[in-house]
């Protein structure tokens, strides 16, 4: 004998206007669901001389580096400015602890240039994580470029 | 007995998105001994053109992870469409052990059909099963994903999970330069972008019911996690702390979320609670608490914690906050995930240098390592705990793969238009 039970399946059911994903130009694309474009990601900012590179899950600097911010931190004072820093992360690791480091980076970066004498409420941090490295490639010439901190008028 | 089973497949309106992102699946490996399955091109009772066929949907579904094999139509003797055209011989002297037939007609209205098939088993020469899916006739894929999982779950005793989908973050191409939240069908098809935006995008984590998915955004300068329906593209940003906002996962009940807040001063595990809008503090320490997952039976957070001085995998209690080192293996253990059961969990170890996927059973505290490639990260676990799927390298490229539980059976995912990255499984809804 069948034995016969009904099952309503309710699908996964989409009402999502037009999202196509190959279309660079999305200006006239009123549907689309989007943030919008900004300016290519850059890791220029403050001076040429604004990055700050690390070693592989650390987020502490060298002495060299500690000099480097000193200088920073004089063109920060002697001319007023607001500043970012970013911090950043090779891809080796998973991508939520590198956003945590990346953090930790950028914090030690800000909390140098506090003590050079740049004042805390002209400074904010941002991590980025491993989400925009300077030079793509699996080695540890790119993963050396992409370990660092940067320091941008904000 | 035939236990005889009616699925009804509703279908409101679908958008198919472009083809760039699609996923391209290639499976390795597989059993040395697969189940032997004929799936017969189904009678087709209707006026309108095949756009494509059913038993071939059912074929790349049940040869995914290489415990089936299927019969191509040119080898079969006959092609019956019902159960009386049906000679178990025929079957047996092609080596079947499982044999499905089906037919397609229009169902109660103009646009609805209705698929009724059959599976016997060939070796005992009887029907295990007859059912019947329903649904509007733009739905086709999904009758037929929901026809695989019937068959996989009367034949391996396991429910199939070919009408779940997988969520990913496509990062930018020379083709397209921005990051999207992509959702798809294993098989790469019906495949959407939910969100695109020029920041990153981060984490995406299906809600229990399979309505919404939360994920980050950096659309507004840094870290901040969303919530987006898939009913309407509604989205909702939840309550934005100061620092990273980061790693929203779904608590069982889909009430509260876990996620990472650094607002402290660095990175500790919050509850955010939907109903309040309030976040709960789990974790306190110093070190990075990132990454967490809640248990199934919703009692415990597993999470990364370099407290130790490397990242090692924790276990809190969400009732005492007590705290539990569980891992002990190895300098870099991070992004556990639960197994479906509880029973063990799923995550990123390194060895000599090399990211691998392992799981480790919770009671022994045994690992065991799957995956021989490298740079592999982001595990996510099928709701039926078999396969997982993961983030690798191929060449310098982000894609996708996967590996049955049983480590027997692997495959590719690539995009192929951009790059892959952070998967996330849906549940399995009945």
């Amino acid at each position: 004998m069948n034995n016969t039970h009904k099952t309503l399946l309710t699908f996964l059911i989409f009402v999502i206007a037009s999202c196509s994903s190959v279309s660079v130009d999305r200006t006239n694309d009123s549907t689309a669901i989007s943030a919008s474009a900004t300016d290519t990601y850059s890791d220029s900012g403050l001076t040429s001389n604004n990055i700050l590179y690390f070693a592989y899950d650390k987020s502490d600097l060298n002495s060299e580096s500690r000099v480097k911010i000193r200088s920073l931190a004089n063109v920060i004072k002697d001319n007023n400015l607001s500043v970012r820093v970013e911090g950043h992360c090779d891809e080796r690791g998973t991508r939520e602890y590198n956003l945590a480091l990346g953090e930790q980076r950028a914090k030690t970066v800000a909390e140098l240039l506090i003590i050079n004498g740049v004042p805390s409420d002209m400074i904010s941090t941002v991590s980025y994580g491993e989400e925009k490295p300077a030079i793509s490639g699996s080695n540890e010439s790119s993963w050396s470029k992409n370990r660092r901190a940067l320091v941008k008028t904000f | 007995m035939i236990n005889k089973k009616i699925f009804l497949i509703l279908y409101i309106s679908i958008f198919l998105s472009s083809l760039s992102a699609q996923l391209r699946i290639e499976i390795k490996g597989g059993l040395q001994d697969p189940i032997v399955i004929a799936v017969v091109p189904m009678k087709w009772n209707l006026d309108s053109p095949q756009k494509f066929f059913i038993h071939q949907v059912i074929k790349t579904d049940l040869e995914s992870f290489g415990e089936f094999k299927v019969l191509p139509p040119r080898n079969m003797l006959s092609l019956p469409a019902s159960k009386e055209e049906v000679f178990y011989k025929d079957w047996r002297l092609l080596g079947t052990d499982y044999l499905v037939i089906g037919n397609v007609q229009p169902a109660n209205t103009d646009q609805e059909i209705e698929v009724k098939y059959y599976i016997f088993d060939v070796v005992r020469e009887k029907t295990i099963h007859s059912g019947v899916v329903l649904g509007p006739k733009i739905t086709l894929r999904s009758i037929a994903h929901k026809i695989s999982d019937n068959i996989y779950d009367r034949i391996q005793g396991l429910p199939g999970i070919f009408s779940t989908k997988l969520a990913y973050i496509d990062k930018p191409s020379p083709i397209d330069p921005y990051y999207n939240l992509m959702i798809s069908d294993l098989d790469g098809y019906e495949s959407l972008a939910l969100y695109s935006s020029p920041e990153p995008l981060m984490s995406p984590s299906w809600s229990p019911d399979m309505k919404k998915i939360a994920y980050v955004s950096f659309e507004e300068g840094s870290s901040r996690i969303y919530i987006q329906k898939l009913s309407n593209a509604e989205r909702i940003g939840l309550k934005l702390e100061e620092g990273i906002n980061s790693s929203p996962n779904w608590s069982p009940n889909g009430k509260k979320l876990s996620a990472v807040l650094s607002k402290t001063g660095n990175p500790d595990i919050f509850i955010y609670d939907l109903a309040t809008s309030k976040w709960l503090q789990v974790t306190e320490h110093f070190g990075i608490d990132t990454e967490p997952d809640w248990s199934p039976n919703s009692r415990k957070i597993l999470f990364t914690s370099n407290r130790s001085g490397s990242p090692q995998i924790y276990e809190a209690d969400t009732r005492t906050n007590k705290i539990k080192r569980l891992t002990f293996e190895g300098t870099y253990n991070a992004r556990g995930r639960y197994l479906p059961n509880g029973k063990g969990m799923v995550f990123v170890h390194r060895i000599n240098g090399v990211f691998h996927i392992a799981t480790q059973n919770l009671r022994t505290g045994k690992i065991r390592i799957l995956t021989d490639t490298s740079l592999d990260e982001s595990p996510t676990v099928s709701p039926n705990g078999n396969v997982i799927i993961y983030a690798t390298k191929d060449g310098d490229k982000d894609s996708l793969a996967g590996i049955t539980l049983d480590g027997k059976t692997k495959f590719t995912m690539s995009s192929l238009a951009g790059e892959a990255r952070e998967p996330s499984w849906s549940p399995l809804i009945d």
